[in-house]
């Protein structure tokens, strides 16, 4: 059998294709599945290019950041650990696109809960607000 | 295995002059496996017909419902078996953390909208929430997936004798995205779909009706076609027809189908529109896939 999808994440792949604010998915395992168009904005770089990344290599490529500029291990992450708990979370830190412009800001997370349990996350990106200010 | 069509029709009965040749009951199928045993897809008005002078099974006689919106379980209050003492009868469906699979049947064969309720039925009837892995029904092997449509829905995979049925009445695999462009692994129903001998698929609305109705949970007749051709089915009937739908404006739909059914690379033969009364017989599907199927992933 192919590996496909709970239907719990095809539904929210289709909601994030939708909207205009950026977001991403990531699956059960912690890998980020898809991000919209709206977050290839924000990453400088489209998932048709990126594919599937893991974890750490999402982590490697744009964060996020501390302040001395390196990257915050998943385990230190609060939305991380939220999200494995069956939580939502909210967090505001650095990331950096593709071209090494950094960016503040929000992000949002709630988990996937299907049937069988936890999923994957379904997570959203937003200006931080002293950005805007 | 033989497949008998009682019912195609889509969101409520529609009998009349207009409708005699495909036909006008509700979602109602008929599985007979070449052990003799008799599987039921979804219990719309086709299966009154059904029920009426069905000799009575050896065991127990298994419904299988992907979901219960009504015109899938209208059916049930009226089939014959249901009102034997002898009769066993077992009810699959999909789970929902709302209620169990029996209360949420009996909200329907209850008062005021029924003059019995489910606990008088004359026969032995029992609920079984479908399982996520695979089971046994007489020689068969069961599959059943979640898929896209309002509210808890499943689709059901038949596997017997070397060949498939899988039954997805009511989907819409297309929405928020091109079934064109998406990799397998994101398209609602292709793990249970994949190679089938025969797939029975939603085909509620033409393309220009479709717009109108985007996430209603049916497919127009692109999507349709192309749900098939990706996930390489060898057959494909098309089901759940619009009340609207005459026959002669399913002729034309049908004539339709097939001209951009070869446009994506099909056979003639292989596709139809589901018509009450067909019975079909399947036979193991060959080996060779004809490489259908464009997907990466």
């Amino acid at each position: 059998m192919s590996a496909q999808n709970p239907l719990e994440l095809i539904q929210a792949r289709n909601l994030l294709s939708s909207v205009s604010t950026p977001g991403m998915l990531v699956s059960g395992p912690g890998d980020v599945i898809f991000y919209n168009e709206a977050a290839s904005a924000l990453l400088g770089q489209r998932f048709e290019e990126t594919g599937t990344l893991s974890a750490q290599d999402w982590v490697q490529t744009f964060g996020p950041f501390d302040d001395d500029g390196e990257p915050i291990p998943l385990e230190r992450q609060p939305l991380t650990l939220a999200l494995r708990a069956n939580r939502p979370g909210h967090a505001v830190y650095v990331i950096r696109s593709a071209g090494g412009e950094e960016r503040r800001i929000e992000a949002s997370g709630v988990p996937i809960i299907g049937k069988d349990g936890f999923t994957g996350a379904l997570i959203l990106f937003w200006a931080a607000v002293e950005a805007e200010a | 295995m033989k497949v008998k069509i009682w019912g195609a029709r889509g969101s409520v009965p529609a009998p009349g002059p207009e409708t005699t040749r495909y036909g006008g009951n509700t979602s109602c199928v008929q599985i007979t496996l070449d052990d003799g045993t008799v599987i039921v897809l979804d219990a719309g008005t086709g299966i009154r017909s059904l029920g009426v002078g069905m000799p009575a099974p050896a065991g127990p006689l298994h419904i299988l419902l992907t979901h219960l919106h009504l015109d899938h379980i209208q059916g049930l209050m009226f089939f014959a078996p249901a009102f034997r003492p002898e009769t066993e009868i077992v009810i699959w469906g999909p789970a929902s953390p709302e209620a169990s699979l029996q209360d949420r049947i009996a909200r329907y064969i209850s008062a005021p909208l029924s003059p019995i309720d489910v606990r008088e039925l004359p026969c032995t009837v029992s609920f079984k929430e479908a399982e996520t892995t695979e089971w046994q029904i007489g020689s068969a092997t069961i599959r059943a997936a979640s898929v896209t449509h309002r509210g808890p829905t499943l689709g059901y995979h038949v596997q017997c004798d070397g060949s498939s049925v899988c039954y997805i009445p009511d989907h819409e695999p297309g929405l928020g995205g091109s079934l064109a462009d998406l990799e397998d692994e994101w398209i609602s129903g292709f793990d249970l779909a994949r190679d089938s001998t025969l797939l029975l698929h939603d085909c509620q609305y033409t393309d220009g009706e479709y717009p109108d109705h985007l996430g209603w949970g049916h497919s127009p007749l692109s999507d349709a076609l192309m749900f098939a051709r990706r996930t390489a089915v060898e057959r494909l009937m098309l089901f759940h027809h619009d009340p609207l739908h005459s026959d002669d404006f399913l002729d034309a739909l049908c004539g339709e189908s097939t001209a951009r059914w070869e446009e994506l690379g099909g056979r003639p033969e292989q596709v139809e529109f589901a018509t009450e009364r067909r019975e079909t017989q399947l036979s193991a599907r060959p080996a060779a896939a004809d490489g259908a199927r464009t997907g990466s992933g």
